[in-house]
């Protein structure tokens, strides 16, 4: 490598660490994690095993024998020689010698069959309250203990004296780890979703319409006040202008404001005697109506920019000379006008389709989805899934993989976009060899 | 453009009409934080203060100080703007002047990030930020915001830097400077107007941002303005627009302050970044 490149290199090198930490680093774990079953219920960092009422339900959903979990939930009595020890301080040495020489190592399936055993020793506790204190000291369960490892497990309920076999076992480790696991049943769990089709069906039609209302009222605000007198025209473009660049929450606050029960529509509807209502949320297609005015008026915005300074790159001599020759405004319009504004209105178009295929924030601000999902669109639903549902079981996973998805779709557009728009152009060779 | 041949009346008329409803809600966005309006009725009728207490009334139980909200906001955003500028200054000088190995793939690469909005990183970086700790803190949402805006910070500087005539460089260069003297003393300066523009866009962009703090730093101590206005909303059973409004005014202050000052230089970068 030569000495200019490393100069290069240091220049970019601070980008690279950013990009490499908050770019590339999370899109690979993205795809990692699409092909993990993390949720708040496993949580992030690893798991452990546990035998308790929960999970033993869950093995018995997944399909092991009545009898298997049967065992595993019952305890069991074991004489060994922790047991001893604790019986020699509670009950004395006698006690304790006399259980360790006539009964150590055997086991009982209950607590009664061990203190009939008890009974039959000469050094025994009298009262039957203290026999069966000194046979729960010999209480062994697999129930509610941690074990970080499954070998750890399966030692454990292999000394209790169950016997598995290695299909139950693999089952047994399998279904009671809390932690997250591998899995690549995401996708599948994805096109099972009920309403899945619907969210995807959402999706497009909201970047169709908005796509559209963008456009066409950033295309109309440009050229109108292109035409006007420079003074009326800025103020204009600054109304139009504002909702680019004031905070969404705000933006989205004054549109609730508009359309709550008690807000604008309503108090001025109720003069003509509609009843109030929210207006935003009352139906589906209301909804769909506030969401496509909020982000089109977003997007028009922009479009009024980038038109605005399109129209006003073409060459003045054009529009005069074919005033002279008698053009009407529709006319110049669509000959002259329209024509120069191709490049710009594909820029929004494919610039436009990628952002509004990810953005959410509106729809979450404003109707969040509602009323009854009629507005959930495929980048919300993943941030639900993953980061904000109701239910409070957050799937990381499942919601890694929704938006992996998105990636997909991003990348591939963004290749498209890179051919049409001639990458080529962008880079040019540096005039000094230093 | 303006002609003999058109009349511009139908124009300002169809104009007024669909500009009609955003007036309305500026208008009353700004009248109803110091009016209160009798029910039912569109006409604000007696004059108060009263919406602004959130100013100077104790925060209830479980708020934090307006003030401290504020604060949070700035450092967030005043952070955010110097890590990205100072990164997309350096590394849009060696992508646009500097001989660089795999340029073309740096250059594209950056383009195509561009393709990673929010919503397909910010379920791993959640998780990221919670497995090193910087979960619910400032400095996480610094990080990750001043990051998400690099693409194209980048690519506004490359702009802006294409524009610089070589000859300067090679002036420097002849009297003995060196490459990275020539950035500081004689390219730099030139593009200052590229910086300032890209630093308020950045600012702008962070003082605005509602979903990675309401995701990456949701407690009390790290809230920001935004989150702080969309809690207040969300919490109210009974809204009461009169006080959001005033919150959500006092939010959007600087922004339109801003707006006034450097509107030339913002339609700039909206318009799709540089001239040309």
């Amino acid at each position: 490598m030569r000495r200019a490149h490393l100069l290069g290199l240091g220049f970019l090198s601070p980008a690279l660490a950013i990009i490499l930490m908050l770019f590339l680093i999370p899109v690979l774990l993205t795809v990692m994690f699409s092909f993990t079953n993390m949720s708040t219920a496993t949580g992030i960092s690893g798991g452990a095993y546990e035998i308790n009422a929960a999970s033993l339900r869950k093995l018995a959903d997944a399909g092991a024998q009545e009898s298997f979990v049967e065992t595993l939930g019952k305890e069991s009595f074991v004489v060994d020689d922790a047991g001893i020890t604790a019986a020699a301080a509670a009950y004395g040495e006698q006690f304790a010698n006399e259980v360790g020489s006539q009964m150590l190592g055997e086991r009982f399936s209950s607590r009664r069959d061990l203190e009939r055993a008890f009974r039959k020793l000469k050094s025994r506790p009298r009262s039957t309250r203290d026999i069966k204190k000194a046979a729960n000291l010999f209480k062994r369960s697999v129930l509610n203990i941690r074990f970080e490892t499954a070998g750890g497990l399966v030692g454990a309920v292999t000394d209790n004296g169950i016997e598995m076999t290695p299909d139950q076992q693999e089952l047994l480790t399998k279904t009671i780890y809390t932690g997250w696991t591998w899995t690549s049943d995401n996708f599948a769990l994805m096109a099972q979703i009920p309403y899945v089709w619907r969210v995807a069906g959402n999706t497009v039609l909201y970047v169709v319409l908005t796509l559209a209302a963008s456009v066409g009222l950033g295309l109309f605000l440009a050229i109108t006040t292109f035409y006007l007198p420079s003074s009326s025209a800025t103020s204009f473009r600054a109304i139009w202008f504002l909702p680019r660049i004031l905070p969404n929450v705000i933006f989205v606050l004054m549109w609730k404001w508009l359309a709550w029960d008690t807000g604008f529509l309503s108090s001025l509807f109720a003069n003509f005697g509609v009843p109030p209502r929210n207006w935003m949320l009352d139906t589906g297609v209301n909804a769909w109506v506030f969401i496509v005015l909020i982000n089109g008026i977003v997007g028009a915005s922009l479009g009024m920019i980038l038109f605005g300074s399109a129209i006003k790159s073409i060459p003045q001599s054009m529009l005069h000379a074919s005033e002279v020759d008698g053009a009407s405004r529709w006319q110049q319009i669509c000959y002259i006008i329209l024509p120069q504004l191709r490049w710009p209105i594909m820029f929004i178009c494919a610039y436009s389709t990628l952002s509004l295929l990810t953005s959410f924030e509106y729809i979450l601000l404003s109707t969040d989805g509602g009323p009854g999902g009629a507005t959930e669109v495929w980048s919300l639903m993943a941030f639900h899934t993953a980061l904000d549902n109701y239910a409070g079981n957050l799937q990381y996973g499942l919601g890694a993989a929704m938006a992996l998805m998105l990636v997909i779709v991003g990348i591939l557009a963004s290749l498209v976009y890179l051919r049409i728009f001639n990458f080529n152009d962008l880079v040019a060779k540096p005039r000094i060899e230093q | 453009m303006t002609s003999s041949n058109f009349r511009s009346w139908p124009l300002y008329l169809i104009l007024t009409v669909i500009s009609m409803p955003l007036v309305i809600m500026y208008v009353y966005l700004f009248v109803d934080t110091v009016t209160d309006t009798t029910a039912g009725s569109l006409i604000p009728d007696r004059f108060t203060l009263h919406h602004w207490r959130f100013l100077w009334e104790e925060p209830e139980t479980g708020r934090v100080s307006i003030w401290t909200v504020t604060l949070n906001t700035f450092i967030f955003a005043t952070c955010t703007t110097l890590i990205n500028v100072s990164a997309s200054v350096t590394a849009g000088y060696a992508l646009s002047r500097l001989n660089l190995p795999f340029k073309r793939f740096f250059l594209g690469g950056i383009l195509t990030l561009h393709a990673f909005p929010t919503i397909t990183l910010i379920i791993s970086i959640f998780l990221i930020l919670q497995m090193i700790g910087l979960y619910n803190t400032l400095i996480g949402v610094i990080l990750v915001k001043a990051a998400l805006e690099l693409p194209l910070g980048i690519w506004i500087m490359k702009g802006f830097f294409d524009n610089v005539p070589w000859e300067i460089e090679m002036a420097g260069l002849q009297d003995g400077a060196s490459r990275f003297t020539v950035w500081w003393k004689l390219v730099l300066p030139q593009v200052q107007p590229g910086v300032a523009a890209l630093s308020v866009f950045v600012f702008l962009s962070a003082w605005s941002e509602f979903i990675l703090p309401q995701v990456l730093a949701p407690s009390g101590s790290a809230q920001v303005l935004s989150t702080y206005l969309s809690n207040l909303i969300f919490d109210d059973m009974k809204p009461d627009f009169n006080m959001f409004k005033s919150v959500g005014v006092f939010y959007a202050l600087p922004v339109i302050i801003i707006y006034l000052i450097f509107n030339k230089q913002l339609m700039n970068i909206y318009g799709g970044g540089t001239k040309g």
